[in-house]
């Protein structure tokens, strides 16, 4: 008699439903992934393809350029005012949004009822199409008849006059702002901010809810006295995820500022380049100019920066910030 | 180590009144537990002595001092909360030094950076980390100050939490449900703990459950309360020999004290139309309750007075609790019976039960404690 050992016969037939259940795997899964490799991932792949060529659109052919088009990002003086300006405007707007934001929603967090108001408000000029919006901050900051500088006119003869700003300004007049290379890439941070911080608010607002409020009664028992010191000690550690956050949303979108620039100078990224940002820049090469090449190489410097922040921040969250 | 004065505070929220006239005087180094149902005020109360509530009206006072309007931080007292509340971003020794960086060291001193370089600073910091090192020594979690509390268990993020009540010298510790979040044989062991750190520190400890043993088990004395207000505030042993209101009987003991209804007729007490004893007076109230602990019942054949049948029954072991329909009026009553005695005890059997009048206490239709009459039965007892 030969008997058979259960378990040899489950050895045989494991195998096979293992392959079964991982082609089905596999196949569930496939429409999703090719998906994701045909509208994310060979895009990206084709941009870099082509930032090494001198394609344009229309064209039958293309030459291999090599490494010129990324040449020339580093060495033409267009491209250092873009880098400038680029990085002029993620490191004043990124810090004074989040910090803004962060104020605002611990003011908010503290008001009962009356604090729905506030967060409707704040939260305006996000919903609000920032198109539009720049428009609306054209006409305002029109130099002769805009309504900024009207205003400021209105503080000429009186004791206001002391501040060297108006001084200035009544004597020569008021800056042209949009028109003054100065000038212009402050205005679009300025707009950036107001545009932005109503949404780093919220996402503080949301941080603030996980909160323990027992832990604020557990800092007050310890002997916190101060606002600022149970801050330290409660809320800001509880805020770290929020903040990491917050701050790499902020980047990516400050890297990403394209519709101010192109409402208020569609043609050539304001006055002497000075608010000649990365998106821009993009934009002006690879369409308006048609020259594919060069807005590959920037598209794929672009994609760098924003891979470099998320990774930064992935680091933070897993080593620094997560309890 | 002070003594804690609690005079007439109430708190309302709103409409609704919490605290209703609370007065309570602890002693230096006495352990009080503050015991009851949720909801009864008990946590709010002890917020009140906290400084973390402001009363609507009473004061509170430590050491003869009034501190009813000092701010939390103020009042050198100790907290242990339900959840804990360690601060999750930093390490268990950095938690227990909290206290004392916030209170010995200046703002200055206390920067990240530039603390180390002011004078002084170094010294401060030194002794701040062996009085961590003697607090969590005295815990026994001197190996677990590296690490945070994410990496810890309920009971050690417990100990922690007590690590930092304990490192500065309190005028009390106030403890709110500390072990409520604690399995249950972690509970019985930490209880021994608490109450055995108590004994050493001779500390003030103001305790809040509404786990009637844990109060049992650890405490002085006993404050029991209900509806915002503190219906009896003794030791343990007399809240559950000798109470004055129903509602202290019915909430401390397990299983529950069975309340059976008796009649004056007369000068007779009377209990579902059987006298019991003859001799009372006559302005006693007609209606009242009698309150017997399961323990006072014992099985009888012999002139039973109280027949029913048994419907649930459940052996501990060590002892056996008996529920027992009773054949007057349906009511239940418990039955606390030795494991011999189990073959009598099977369930529906028809059994029969006495109880020793010295062991009944007797209350009027509200509730309260009436110990004229009880006496009068007990002497009647004696006599027959």
């Amino acid at each position: 008699m030969v008997t058979v050992d259960p378990s040899l016969a489950a050895d045989v037939t494991k195998p096979k439903a293992d392959n079964r259940q991982a082609r089905t795997g596999w196949g569930l899964a496939a429409p999703a992934l090719i998906l994701m490799v045909l509208i994310l991932l060979v895009p990206i792949l084709v941009a870099g393809v082509l930032s090494f060529t001198n394609y344009s659109l229309g064209n039958a052919g293309f030459d291999w350029v090599g490494l010129q088009n990324y040449e020339r990002l580093f060495t033409r003086s267009t491209y250092e005012k873009m880098f400038v300006a680029t990085f002029t405007y993620v490191v004043t707007v990124v810090p004074i949004s989040v910090g803004l934001g962060l104020g605002a929603a611990l003011l908010v967090h503290s008001l009962g009822r009356i604090g729905d108001i506030y967060k409707t408000i704040y939260f305006l000029p996000v919903m609000a199409t920032l198109l539009a919006m720049a428009i609306a901050w054209e006409f305002m900051l029109h130099p002769t008849i805009g309504m900024v500088n009207r205003t400021f006119e209105m503080a000429c003869g009186t004791w206001l006059e002391v501040i060297p700003f108006f001084a200035g300004g009544c004597a020569d007049g008021f800056p042209l702002w949009l028109g003054d290379r100065d000038y212009a890439i402050w205005v679009v941070c300025f707009i950036g901010i107001w545009q932005g911080f109503g949404f780093n608010m919220v996402l503080f607002l949301a941080g603030l809810t996980s909160v323990h409020r027992e832990l604020y009664h557990a800092a007050e028992m310890d002997g916190a006295r101060s606002g600022w010191e149970r801050f330290r000690l409660v809320t800001w550690p509880a805020l770290g995820p929020t903040t990491v956050f917050v701050v790499t949303i902020s980047c990516i979108r400050a890297f990403q500022v394209f519709d101010t620039i192109e409402a208020f100078w569609a043609q050539g990224g304001g006055p002497n380049k000075s608010a000649y940002v990365m998106m821009f820049a993009i934009f002006e090469k690879g369409i308006q100019q048609n020259l594919i090449g060069i807005g590959s190489a920037i598209t794929i410097l672009f994609l760098l920066f924003v891979m470099f922040l998320t990774l930064i921040q992935r680091w933070l969250v897993e080593r620094k910030v997560h309890y | 180590m002070s003594d804690l004065q609690i005079a007439s505070v109430t708190k309302h929220f709103g409409e609704t009144s919490v605290l209703k006239g609370v007065t309570l005087d602890v002693k230096d180094g006495e352990f009080i537990s503050l015991v009851g149902p949720s909801g009864c005020g008990k946590s709010t109360l002890l917020r009140i002595i906290a400084g973390l509530e402001t009363p609507t009206s009473g004061t509170i006072a430590i050491d003869g001092a009034e501190v009813t309007h000092l701010r939390a931080a103020d009042r050198n007292l100790s907290m242990v909360f339900q959840s804990y509340a360690l601060y999750p971003h930093l390490t268990v020794a950095e938690n227990i030094a909290v206290p004392l960086q916030m209170r010995q060291m200046s703002a200055l001193q206390r920067l990240p950076v530039l603390g180390d370089v002011l004078p002084g600073a170094r010294a401060q910091k030194d002794d701040i980390a062996q009085a961590v090192r003697h607090a969590a020594e005295m815990l026994e979690i001197a190996a677990l100050l590296d690490r945070k509390p994410g990496q810890l268990s309920g009971g050690q993020r417990q100990r922690v939490a007590l690590g930092r009540a304990l490192v500065r010298d309190p005028a009390a510790f106030l403890l709110d449900e500390p072990l409520s979040n604690l399995d249950a044989k972690l509970r019985v062991q930490t209880r021994a703990e608490i109450a055995e750190l108590h004994r050493r520190l001779k500390a003030t400890f103001i305790y809040v459950t509404h786990d009637q043993v844990e109060a049992m088990t650890m405490s002085d004395r006993i404050a029991v309360m209900m509806g915002g207000e503190i219906l009896q505030c003794a030791a343990p042993d007399v809240i559950y020999e000798d109470p004055d209101d129903i509602r202290v009987a019915e909430f401390i003991g397990s299983p529950k004290i069975n309340v059976l209804p008796v009649e004056r007729n007369g000068t007779a007490l009377t209990m579902f139309d059987q006298v019991l004893n003859s001799r009372l007076s006559i302005d006693s109230p007609k209606v009242m309750q009698m309150g017997l602990r399961p323990e006072a019942l014992r099985l009888t054949q012999s002139a039973p007075r109280l027949t029913g049948r048994v419907v649930h029954l459940e052996n501990l072991g060590a002892e056996v609790f008996a529920q027992v329909a009773l054949g007057n009026d349906g009511s239940r009553v418990t039955l606390r019976a030795m494991p011999a005695q189990r073959q009598n005890l099977a369930l529906g059997a028809q059994v029969g039960l006495s109880f020793d009048l010295n062991a009944a206490m007797i209350f009027d239709a509200g509730g309260a404690r009436l110990r004229n009459v009880e006496l009068a039965a007990s002497r009647a007892a004696e006599v027959a």
